[in-house]
């Protein structure tokens, strides 16, 4: 079962489409990770499931109901964010800013305890939220979405501002949300490593358009070997290679070839050098995650 | 009222109250240092005087008092960016309710204390007459309603706008031409919001240029005044609660 869809979802703002046509199936249980360079539009996809930005165009269904005006409020009861920075009232306690979500929320008031716990902040309960550094306030943003202890939790880039032990801190104590309280979460970021190491399905958004999406195995698959091929006159052996039924594109002076056993690569070389072409370079290659996530989000936008 | 405990609440060490002491404070060392220069002849209307003068401080105390206790309440949401949080577990229309309703409150408490504090200044200064518990009342309630009138374009601007100056400029200059509108004559007066505390006052004055006499006298606020005060509100409500709805955050 699907705990969010969206269907042709689109957000325009004056003449820009900064949401196009968004097709998203986040299955339950998992850690699916939101990923796009900064301006692809993430932040305000994740706003509109909840309810914070009208969609242009387009459904959004959140634990199998329509997310409309009549339903938002029932369906959000269950479901905790953390969007952009953390909300915090700074002349109150990290405890009294709990509180004002847990009357809210109309949740036990042990669940303030318990969620300061598991963001390790209990021994900072009592101190003013201005003067929490910024990894502090973070968690407390992450303990006021968890509050509720939600079936859905959405991550608007979690990990901002935290350093590299916050940010370690942060992914392994989202990894364990699924297995430890059932919750589904929805991770955004513009940091391809970070939703590599947390999640096990991924959306990957260019420009408000949707180029990926399938699970984190499948994103890897992608990433398989392939042989580039260098010869003395590339055109000329491209046709030899086509006449053999061996596919192949051109890439910067390369010819690339699905990989080929080492039986098959010296038949190839032979075959190359009868027609009297001269083998310059024949290398095994790889693509790496940042190569494809390059490749899905385009080369010159920035990361 | 759960919302509004939590404005309540959240309002913790925003020294609302010393806000409030403050207005009270102004109100005071004004009206005592007026009637400290009044012979005993201008007290035998003592209690007139002091309705009148009250009025007058008021277009001018309230409207930037009314704007810092608005923007006190709303700046909170927006130094926490807590709209988006608050928004998905009410609706923005329940929340500007609940403020509204804090700030109702709020100007009530202001106000019935300030009532007090007056009627205790009058006995003690033993102005001749009956004492007019009631004339009181009836303007402390005059009051609250310009006041709230006032507090709802305060509390549209204050959620509109991030920053809070916007707010007070306005508040200023409603502190401003609150004053002046009541040099104008009582047609002009009704376009100005702030000029209700004057146009509503339960006591007029009259001055003799030749004798150089001035006198008082009670009057009833006109009723056509009171239903442009209400449409006045709703106008600075409806607006300014559409403008909040329909704000993405």
């Amino acid at each position: 079962m699907n705990i969010i869809e969206t269907h042709d979802l689109c957000k325009q703002y004056g003449n820009a489409l900064r949401v196009a046509h968004l097709d998203l199936d986040v299955p339950e249980g998992c850690v699916y990770g939101f990923l796009g360079p900064n301006g692809a539009g993430k932040s305000t996809t994740l706003k509109m499931i909840l309810g914070l930005v009208r969609p242009t165009a387009g459904s959004i269904q959140v634990l199998g109901k329509s997310m409309d005006g009549k339903n938002r409020l029932a369906v959000l009861r269950q479901v905790g964010s953390l969007i952009e920075s953390p909300s915090y009232y700074g002349h109150l306690t990290g405890e009294e800013n709990l509180r004002i979500i847990q009357t809210l929320r109309g949740v036990p008031e042990k669940n303030i305890r318990e969620v300061l716990q598991i963001v390790r902040l209990d021994g900072q309960r009592g101190k003013k939220a201005a003067h929490y550094s910024l990894g502090m306030k973070q968690r407390l943003g992450l303990a006021a979405a968890l509050l509720g202890f939600p079936r859905l939790l959405i991550l608007d880039e979690p990990t901002n501002g935290l350093d590299p032990a916050g940010i370690q801190e942060m992914r392994e104590l989202i990894c364990s949300l699924p297995g430890q309280f059932g919750m589904t979460v929805v991770v955004s970021s513009h940091l391809l490593s970070e939703i590599d190491q947390m999640a096990d399905h991924v959306a990957i958004i260019r420009e408000g358009e949707l180029v990926f999406q399938d699970t984190l195995a499948a994103l890897h698959g992608r990433s398989r070997h392939h042989l580039a091929l260098r010869t003395t006159n590339n055109a000329v052996a491209r046709s030899l290679l086509v006449q053999r039924d061996i596919r192949c594109t051109e890439e910067e002076g390369y010819l690339i070839l699905p990989i080929l056993s080492d039986e098959n690569a010296a038949q190839l070389t032979r075959f190359l050098a009868e027609n009297r072409l001269g083998v310059v370079r024949l290398e095994e290659r790889q693509k790496s995650l940042e190569d494809i996530f390059l490749e899905l989000t385009g080369r010159a936008v920035s990361l | 009222m759960k919302l509004l405990g939590l404005e309540f609440y959240k309002c913790r060490r925003r020294k609302i109250l010393l806000v409030c002491a403050a207005v009270l404070a102004a109100q005071v060392v004004w009206i005592v240092s007026t009637f400290a220069r009044q012979d005993a002849e201008d007290l035998l209307q003592g209690w007139m005087l002091l309705l009148y003068d009250l009025a007058m401080v008021d277009a001018i105390i309230m409207p930037i008092s009314v704007a810092a206790i608005a923007s006190r309440n709303c700046e909170l949401e927006h130094k926490g960016t807590t709209l988006k949080l608050l928004e998905t577990m009410t609706s923005p229309g329940a929340l500007y309710a609940a403020k509204l309703a804090w700030g109702a409150l709020i100007l009530a408490a202001l106000l019935i204390v300030r009532w007090a504090l007056f009627m205790g200044v009058g006995i003690l200064w033993q102005f001749p007459g009956e004492i007019p518990w009631l004339r009181m009342g009836l303007f402390t309630l005059i009051s609250w309603a310009v006041s709230m009138m006032v507090y709802a374009l305060q509390q549209g601007l204050s959620l509109r706008f991030p920053n809070q100056a916007a707010a007070l400029v306005c508040g200023i200059s409603g502190s401003f031409l609150g004053i002046l509108s009541l040099l104008f004559p009582p047609a002009l007066t009704r376009c100005i919001p702030w000029g209700y505390y004057g146009l509503l006052s339960l006591v007029g004055m009259n001055w003799n240029s030749d004798t150089r006499f001035t006198w008082f006298f009670w009057e009833q606020p006109q009723p056509a005044d009171l239903v442009l005060l209400c449409l006045w509100a709703a106008v600075f409500l409806i607006a300014g609660r559409a403008l909040f709805v329909r704000k993405e955050v």
